[in-house]
């Protein structure tokens, strides 16, 4: 039997193993430059459509369970405003996008405590090869809240891949689908402009 | 640790192999293991001596019941600490860190501990 001599060692003795906040912080340092034709190049590896003003750019400096994305705070009560990211390792360990979707869904807004339920599910095209959409939306009768999510899985290179999107409301509020359309966009003009770390690893 | 799972296969292709410690007793890393999917070894080690043993700083959360931050450690084929990080694996530099260990031929098969 093959034996593997070097070891990992990943020592996590916290018991909180899954209570990693993260916090959300602009880099000083500008990772993007803005084309001629109105899309955002993002180091040098990344190319999209901006949202319209009113989207702050956000970002995880280190440890993150996402690279990158946008926030609007939205006019009425808290916890009002909605998120999109785009996420080079969303949770789950599946390459297969309908079991993928299964197991980040068992962690997505896991410590929000809501029952998601999904309400639409469908295959698409993302960056031309195979992708799957879900819509979900969870309540939360104790805080009054509830919020909706849409996820897109596409995959690059061997590797799933994702984008995300979660509006909050009051349990008694409505939801903007224009921010839904807005999302779209983004992933729409989603591109590679070059091989990813682990294709070229 | 799912993020070390998604990279097993490039740990395999660079003669490396993950093993996950914790506190935890052994049926609370069970379930975990198999609410995420995870296949690799999770060593219980209750009492909490290696991470003292591996110098993981302790936190403050509890009060006599120290508990240990997070701490990544690569160990070669000889034994030696290679390489260690505090706070979230930062998994592209551990890749390339077993990349370039695997190059050096310190990533091959162990003796099993016997010169």
């Amino acid at each position: 039997m093959k034996r593997n001599g070097v070891v990992i060692l990943s020592i996590v003795l916290a018991l909180f193993w899954l209570s990693g906040c993260t916090s959300m912080e602009a880099s000083k340092k500008v990772p993007y430059t803005l084309t001629p034709q109105g899309t955002v190049v993002w180091e040098n590896e990344l190319e999209f459509k901006p949202p319209p003003s009113g989207w702050k750019l956000i970002r995880v400096e280190e440890g993150g369970e996402f690279g990158f994305g946008f926030l609007k705070k939205e006019p009425g009560p808290f916890p009002c405003q909605t998120m999109f990211v785009y996420d080079e390792d969303p949770f789950g360990v599946s390459t297969r996008l309908e079991e993928r979707e299964q197991e980040f869904l068992r962690r997505f807004l896991w410590n929000a405590c809501l029952q998601m339920q999904v309400l639409e599910k469908k295959e698409m095209k993302v960056f031309g090869g195979e992708g799957l959409a879900v819509v979900v939306e969870g309540k939360d009768p104790v805080k009054k809240e509830k919020a909706k999510s849409k996820i897109v899985f596409g995959k690059r290179g061997d590797r799933v891949v994702s984008f995300y999107m979660t509006q909050w409301r009051p349990l008694d509020g409505t939801f903007d689908h224009s921010a839904f359309d807005t999302f779209d966009q983004f992933v729409a003009s989603f591109k590679f402009l070059k091989k990813s770390f682990y294709e070229t690893l | 640790m799912e993020g070390h799972q998604r990279n097993l296969s490039l740990y395999e292709r660079f003669n490396a192999r993950v093993v996950g410690v914790s506190r935890d007793d052994v049926k609370t890393l069970k379930d975990w293991a198999k609410s995420l999917d995870v296949t690799f070894p999770l060593l219980s080690n209750v009492t909490g001596f290696l991470g003292s043993a591996f110098d993981v700083k302790p936190t403050n959360e509890l009060k006599y019941y120290p508990l240990f931050g997070r701490r990544t450690i690569i160990i070669d084929k000889k034994g030696i600490i290679r390489y260690v990080r505090d706070g979230s694996p930062d998994f592209k530099d551990i890749l390339l860190f077993l990349k370039k260990l695997n190059q050096e031929g310190l990533s091959g098969p162990t003796t099993g501990g016997k010169p």
